[in-house]
């Protein structure tokens, strides 16, 4: 069984973050056999005072296979209760991930979480149409990660675009890629430009910078720019060298 | 200028989001800095509040929780 999986609102100010936290909790799980996690992605979702975040209000949401349902989704609550930091309000949900599966009503719902302040009651509301197929729950103080976790599969399910966790690192021996080799060694599925267009024709490109990858329309996507006259992987961040441009 | 704003409770940084030599001399001069997971780094910048540990996104800037 294919499924989304996403936890939030776990650490504080000193602990790890929810996202390292999501890969422990995975790496246990897949340890015990009882799960096995894809990639991670990230989403931003509501920057609000009224939203008790602890730094930046970002949900982490990953794939998970599983033969055992119940066992897995009882271990991640005992993980999150033992491993969760002092005062955060963690909460859990996994999703179903079978394309058969109308995700509409809770597409909306992570579209809404991204603009504005929702409830737990609106996230157990949205969670209750789905019956069987998804779990959502709270292990510790508020519990208020459960609108943060329902907000992540859901944005996962319609295949919204976030970043996904971590970097890839350029080799030491080799600059030069044309995108079909790139693809083939990093598993990359599909390739745009800094405006967002399909690359399509096989450039020759520069990986000489740590890049990180987007999930954009369900696959995962590289994006490829212009520096200074050479076609590379977008360097990991940009914004400072922005701005003095 | 000054580098803060006092509001309420709370110690909001005056240059917004993209005050970036302010942001990094200001980390540079902390003793709190503690660089934040990979995932959410902001800026370029080795040191810079943007990408500070402590530093909780607003929706204009950010607030400090160390001050």
């Amino acid at each position: 069984m294919n499924l989304f999986v996403c936890i939030d609102d776990t650490d504080n100010y000193d602990s790890i973050g929810t996202g390292e936290l999501l890969e422990n909790m995975m790496g246990e799980a897949a340890v015990k056999g009882l799960a096995r996690a894809g990639f991670t992605v990230r989403y931003q979702l509501y920057i609000h005072d009224d939203i008790p975040y602890t730094s930046h209000n970002s949900s982490m949401c990953c794939a998970a296979q599983t033969d055992d349902r119940a066992s897995f989704t009882s271990f991640c609550g005992k993980y999150l209760e033992e491993n969760s930091a002092e005062g955060s309000d963690p909460g859990l949900c996994i999703l179903t991930d079978d394309p058969a599966l109308d995700y509409s009503v809770l597409i909306e719902f992570g579209k809404r979480a991204q603009s504005e302040v929702l409830t737990k009651e609106q996230a157990y509301e949205t969670a209750r149409k789905f019956g069987s197929e998804l779990n959502l729950s709270e292990h510790g103080g508020t519990g208020g990660g459960v609108i943060g976790a329902l907000a992540g599969v859901a944005l996962r399910a319609g295949k919204e675009e976030g970043r996904i966790k971590g970097k890839l690192q350029p080799l030491a021996n080799k600059t030069e890629w044309t995108l079909s080799e790139f693809a083939t060694v990093f598993g990359v599925q599909r390739f745009v430009d800094g405006e967002g267009i399909d690359i399509t024709e096989d450039l020759t490109i520069s990986f000489v910078h740590p890049t990180k990858l987007i999930y954009s329309k369900g696959l995962i996507t590289g994006v490829i720019v212009n520096e200074n006259g050479r076609l590379m992987p977008k360097p990991k961040i940009k914004k400072n060298k922005e701005k003095k441009q | 200028m000054t580098d803060w704003i006092k509001d309420k409770n709370r110690t909001l940084f005056a240059g917004g989001k993209k005050s970036f030599a302010d942001a990094s001399r200001v980390a540079s001069e902390c003793g709190h800095f503690t660089e934040d997971c990979e995932d959410e780094l902001y800026c370029d910048d080795e040191i810079s509040c943007y990408n500070c540990r402590y530093r909780r996104w607003t929706a204009g800037s950010f607030e400090c929780m160390k001050r």
